[in-house]
This record gives structure tokens, C-alpha cells and sequence, in this order.
């Protein structure tokens, strides 16, 4: 795991005044399962553009498995596998077919071809839809078909610009279990998503991007222990004063409550026992109270930590 | 990878329904119409009675009157046509005891009260008479060693109108819409031609990202699909004049096999303008799949598909235009190998596409290779 497969130095992509990618750098080691973690927007489609050399960039540069990315760079290329946020296939080739193309731009041999767009098929559980065309398949399907396409030519280093855009639970999670696979079978994985419950799920390591620059970059451990938040306490009551929520606050490792007069939400920093402290002074104090929960801390709080706003809106 | 590229663009395009529609069926459609359209008109210029028309003379056109006076010698004739002044002729046409009138002068125009059968008829005499003049004194002036050949050509033609058998000249005059149709359906290769562009340009469509992160040169795949397109077209050329010569029995004279090859070379010169096309700009595919059909139905226009004598109208006043224009430039080398002997001309038109054909290839691959997006 000590290779480095992917270095960006200093990028810089400019859209005009806009600035894409701002001084962005990153280093990724053979078998890691690599998250980009940002907002819509952020930058993580631009950087994966100019690695992939699709794009233009201003400023820095790219190296892959130790040589200069370039768009004549066919050596790189053939050992990159791209499964795009958008689905790239075509309509009018069924979906053997469509693998078969797709493996075919890198692989010549037609034995190997064959084996290698069957195991496809398999990896991605498609052998009953092999004929199909892809307007028959559904949503979930062709995002199969689409990581089909960009996996056949067992690629050692996997690029997935958010595949599971609009796939529902179930595909999703097939998906997120595939690439775990393909990790295991010892290639490289570049994930980008916004759902960072994905990121935490699959990825070794995690940058977390914003307005084109790496705010935060380490496991997923590493970046939540880089914010003060470590427990945030949510509990249903009623009929809370100042007396008491004042109380609440004075307790040791709670750097924050919120009140809104029918959920008490209580934030801590480090410490035990911090809920069994809360609910002592409610129940000192004779106060009703519904719900209980106590959650750990996400990337969505590493995130509105660092940045002062939210990962994502709610859906 | 060359031929994998190629194997599977044709596939591709064979299964498209949408390309397959427009370039096979579609001409087929509007063939079998216009064959409906012209059969009718065909049969009514040769079995109805005379059209009674009342001509005009605004200036004396010696020749007019005595192509007037032949057809009113004859014993079956289309038209019934007597010299008058302007003001009966109206009177008549109002009563309805006239079709049309026939204004004779410099240039010979028609008025008509309403649309029929025999209007449409007068009308197609004028378009013809007026097309016909203009391409003999054309030869006249421009080659006049050829003016007698041509002008037998045009007379046998006429002959046939009188339903007298005669060479390998077309044998009904209506068969120019046929040539056009051939020139418009070679044309829509030009929907193939934007495909390859789309479909190999990172900004303009996912499929040419992905291509575009392949080991493939782009070099490769945009020649393994212009040659694809240039097969396709080759298949949909040959069923579609197969159709027209052997299904609707358009007569194309004794030169089937070059008009082939006209419709072959006019379809790559369909694909390679499309391509060159897709390869400007970043619109959205169908952007320019719309923009090319109104360019298209332009160029058709101006060669004369929907108006007979648009062509000697574009003649007279732009003759570099008929020249250029690849609608006019592939109905004409269909057109002229029933008009000219020899095959000079014809040849000259095919060699205007294959440099057509070349300098769009070359422009597109130009614009389309080696590109670097500064954004998709």
C-alpha cells in the first residue's frame, strides 16, 4: 500500500473568474479506496477531469502510476478505468455488447476479451438483462452496466465520478459492495460523492473539498477527531427554562446547547456519561422528557465545523 | 482497434432507428408520394383533355410562340392555347373557361384563379419551358460546341411528353424531384457525420468522455467512424436508387450504374458536411441535428426540390452557387447524365464532391483531433 498511483501538485482551473480548483493537491497510495468528499459544486468532477486529462488546467501538475498525465498518455490510460456521472453507453448496442465495446478499446485479444466482459457481467449481476437493450434497463441496471463498461479491462486504478446519483437503496448499496470487491482484488478506487455516508462507508481515506480547495484530508477517524464535537445529544421535552438548560450548559464537556422548545439539543466535546449527566438534571429537575439519542460525529459535522454550512441539503 | 471501432459504429448505426428512418425510409416515403403526385399528373397530361389557356403576349418571344403553335398542331395535345389580350383573358379566367394565363415576354410567367390538376400542370409546362431555356442558352454561350447535342437531348425529351420512345434520356419530366429526393436523402448522411462528432468530443456528450479516457487515438476512432459512415451511407445510397429505379420505375435512362455511384459519392459528401458541422461549436447534438436539417432543406430548396425552377433562378442570378451547393452539385451530375452525352460533366460534379467530401473530412478531423476542453 506504499506506491503512490496518483499525484496532483498545485492545480489551478479557472473558469474564467471563477476559480475550480484552487491550489488543489493530493497524493493516492496503491489499494487505497480514495473519497473526494464535497458539496455540488466543490470541484470534485473538475479535479477528476484533468486527471483524467478531459480537461485544460491553468496551473500544476498531474502525475499517474509515477508518469506525467497527458491526453497522448495511452500507456496510463489503459490501466485507468472511468465510470463517469453520467451514464455512457449506447442506446442502440445491447448490454453484452456494450461491455464488449467498451473492453474492446483496451483489450485486442478476443479470447481474453470475452472472458473478461463475462466476468463483468457477472461482477455486476447482469447476466439475465446480457441482451438487453439499455433503454429496458431500469435506473439501477444501467448503472451497472455503466461500472461494467468502465471495469471490464480490470483497470488497476478505478475512477467513479458519483455512480450512485439517482439509484435507489438497494442498487446503491450493490454498488458501494462492488467496489469494496474490486478494492479487494487490488485496484485502486477514486470515489466522489456528496453522500458522505457512502464516503464513510467504503473509503480508506477522505478529502473533504470546498470551492475548489482541500479543507480537510485523513481517514475517516482522523478527520473527526480534527473537530471539537464528539457526541451530539438530541432529546425530546417540553417546558424547558433558562434555569435549567443554563444547567445543562455548565456541565463538564458540553461546549453548546440549543433549546427550541420541544427538542433540547446538546453538543459535547470529549468525556463519558455525558447523556446519563444530561438526563440526571432533567429528571432532578421533574421534567417529562420523549426521545433519546445520542450520535457520534459525521463528516457532515466535520464539514459544517470546518466551514460554517452543511455538506449537503437535506433531501 | 481500428476495426473494432469500425465493426461497432456500423452496428450502431444500423440499429439506430431514428438515422435508419431518415435515410432509408424517409426518401422511400416521399418517393412513393411523389410517384402518387406525378403518376396522377402524368397520366392527366397524357389522357385529359387540353387545358384551355389563354396567352399573353407582353413582348414578342418568337421562340414561346413557336413552341405554342407546335403543341396546338398536334392531335393529342395538353394544351389548348389561344392568344388574346389581358383584359378577355382575365374575363375568361374569371368565367372559368380558362385554367390559366400565359404571360409571354422576356420571361414567361402564369397566373392561375385556383389550385388543380391542371394548374399544377401549367405551372410544371412553365417551370420547364423556363429551366429548359435557360440551360440552352447557357450552352450556347458558354459551350457552344455542344449546343446542337444538347438541344436534341432537350427535344427528345420533349418528344416524350408526347409519349414517343426515345434513348436513354429520362422519359418524364417530373424525374428531377426524384434527383433532388436522391440529393436530400445523400444529405441526411449528415446526421451520421454530427454523430461521429458528439460521440468522439468529451465536451459535447458522456460517450465522448469515455472515449476520450480510452487508449485509443482519437485520431483512430474518428477515422474507423467516418469510414463506417461512408459504408453506411454506401448501403442506404444503394437501397434507396435500387428502390426508386426498380420499385417506382423512375426512370433513370441507361446509366443506372452512375447514378449509383452519383448517390454513393453525394451520401459521403453528406457525412463528411455533418461532421464538419458536429465539429464546430458546443451545441447539444440535436441542436445541430436541427440546424443541419434547416441547412439541408435550404440547400434542397435552392436546387430546386420544392420549386421546379428555383435551380435556373439560382442560375441566373448566383451561378457559383449551383456550383457549390452540394444539393444542386448531386442532382445535377444525376441530372445531366440524361441531358449530356458525354460524361465530362458529370464527371466535373463528382470530382466537386470527393474535394467537398475531402476538405470537410480534413476540417473536421482538424477541429475534432487533439482537442483539450477548457470545460465540458
Amino acid at each position: 500500500m506504499e506506491n503512490t498511483v496518483v499525484k496532483i501538485n498545485n492545480l489551478v482551473k479557472r473558469y474564467g473568474d471563477l476559480v475550480a480548483l484552487d491550489h488543489f493537491g493530493l497524493e493516492i497510495k496503491e489499494g487505497e479506496i480514495f473519497g473526494l468528499l464535497g458539496p455540488n459544486g466543490s470541484g470534485k468532477t473538475t479535479t477528476i477531469n484533468c486527471l483524467l486529462s478531459l480537461l485544460t488546467f491553468d496551473k500544476g501538475s498531474i502525475e499517474i502510476f509515477g508518469k506525467e498525465m497527458t491526453p497522448s498518455s495511452y500507456g496510463i490510460k489503459k490501466q485507468i478505468g472511468v465510470i463517469m456521472q453520467n451514464v455512457a453507453v449506447f442506446d442502440e448496442l445491447n448490454v453484452y455488447e456494450n461491455i464488449d465495446y467498451f473492453c474492446g478499446l483496451y483489450i485486442n485479444d478476443k479470447a481474453e476479451r470475452k472472458r473478461l466482459v463475462e466476468e463483468a457481467i457477472a461482477f455486476t449481476g447482469l447476466e439475465d438483462f446480457k441482451k438487453f437493450s439499455p433503454k429496458k434497463l431500469s435506473g439501477g441496471l444501467l448503472r451497472r452496466l455503466n461500472i461494467a463498461c468502465g471495469i471490464a479491462h480490470r483497470p488497476k486504478l478505478i475512477i467513479l465520478d458519483e455512480p450512485t446519483v439517482a439509484v435507489d437503496p438497494q442498487s446503491r448499496n450493490k454498488i458501494l459492495e462492488g467496489i469494496q470487491e474490486l478494492n479487494k482484488n487490488g485496484a485502486t478506487i477514486i470515489y466522489t460523492s456528496h453522500y458522505m455516508e457512502e464516503v464513510e462507508q467504503i473509503c480508506t481515506r477522505i478529502a473533504i473539498m470546498d470551492k475548489g480547495k482541500k479543507i480537510a484530508e485523513g481517514t475517516n477517524d482522523e478527520l473527526k477527531r480534527m473537530i471539537k464535537n464528539t457526541e451530539t445529544i438530541s432529546i425530546e421535552v417540553l417546558g424547558l427554562d433558562e434555569k435549567i438548560t443554563g444547567e445543562i450548559s455548565a456541565l463538564p464537556h458540553i461546549y453548546n446547547s440549543e433549546y427550541d422548545g420541544a427538542k433540547l439539543t446538546v453538543y459535547c466535546s470529549g468525556g463519558k456519561h455525558n447523556l446519563i449527566r444530561v438526563l440526571d438534571v432533567l429528571q432532578k429537575n421533574d421534567i417529562a422528557f420523549g426521545r433519546v439519542y445520542s450520535e457520534l460525529p459525521t463528516l457532515n459535522d466535520v464539514f459544517l465545523e470546518i466551514t460554517g454550512k452543511a455538506l449537503r441539503d437535506k433531501e | 482497434m481500428f476495426w473494432h471501432n469500425f465493426r461497432y459504429f456500423i452496428k450502431c448505426g444500423f440499429k439506430s432507428g431514428n438515422l435508419m428512418f431518415w435515410m432509408i425510409l424517409f426518401p422511400i416515403i416521399l418517393g412513393i408520394f411523389f410517384k402518387i403526385a406525378f403518376s396522377d399528373i402524368y397520366n392527366d397530361l397524357t389522357s385529359t383533355e387540353p387545358i384551355p389557356t389563354a396567352i399573353v403576349e407582353l413582348e414578342e418571344n418568337k421562340i414561346f410562340r413557336s413552341v405554342i403553335d407546335t403543341i396546338n398542331d398536334q392531335e393529342y395535345k395538353f394544351l389548348n392555347a389561344g392568344f388574346t389580350d389581358e383584359n378577355t383573358a382575365m374575363e375568361l379566367l374569371k368565367k372559368g373557361e380558362i385554367n390559366g394565363i400565359i404571360y409571354s415576354g422576356e420571361k414567361i410567367s402564369l397566373t392561375v384563379a385556383e389550385n388543380g390538376i391542371e394548374e399544377t400542370m401549367l405551372k410544371e409546362f412553365i417551370e420547364q419551358y423556363n429551366l429548359r431555356e435557360k440551360i440552352i442558352t447557357d450552352v450556347i454561350t458558354k459551350d457552344p460546341m455542344n449546343a446542337e447535342k444538347v438541344i436534341s437531348e432537350l427535344s427528345k425529351e420533349r418528344e416524350i411528353i408526347e409519349e414517343v420512345p426515345v434513348t436513354h434520356g429520362n422519359t418524364n419530366n417530373f424525374d428531377s424531384y426524384f434527383y433532388n429526393l436522391i440529393a436530400m436523402s445523400s444529405l441526411y448522411g449528415s446526421y451520421m457525420g454530427i454523430n461521429i462528432s458528439t460521440k468522439n468530443q468529451a465536451n459535447l456528450s458522456a460517450l465522448g468522455a469515455r472515449k476520450n479516457c480510452s487508449p485509443v487515438p482519437k485520431a483512430v476512432s474518428l477515422t474507423a467512424a467516418l469510414c463506417g459512415s461512408f459504408f453506411i451511407e454506401f448501403i442506404c445510397s444503394v437501397i434507396c436508387v435500387t428502390f426508386l429505379a426498380f420499385v417506382l420505375k423512375v426512370d433513370f435512362g441507361n446509366r443506372l450504374p452512375l447514378v449509383y455511384l452519383a448517390a454513393i459519392i453525394g451520401g459521403s459528401t453528406g457525412v463528411s458536411f455533418g461532421f464538419f458541422m458536429g465539429s464546430i461549436g458546443n451545441m447539444k447534438e440535436n441542436t445541430k441535428d436541427g440546424l443541419s436539417t434547416a441547412i439541408i432543406m435550404t440547400l434542397c430548396y435552392l436546387s430546386g426540390l420544392m420549386t421546379g425552377d428555383m435551380k435556373a433562378i439560382i442560375a441566373e442570378k448566383l451561378p457559383l452557387f449551383n456550383n457549390i451547393n452540394p444539393a444542386a452539385v448531386i442532382s445535377d451530375s444525376i441530372y445531366c447524365l440524361n441531358i449530356y452525352d458525354d460524361l465530362d460533366r458529370f464527371f466535373t460534379k463528382i470530382i466537386t464532391m470527393i474535394i467537398t467530401i475531402f476538405i470537410f473530412s480534413a476540417l473536421g478531423i482538424i477541429m475534432t483531433w487533439r482537442k483539450r476542453y477548457a470545460s465540458l
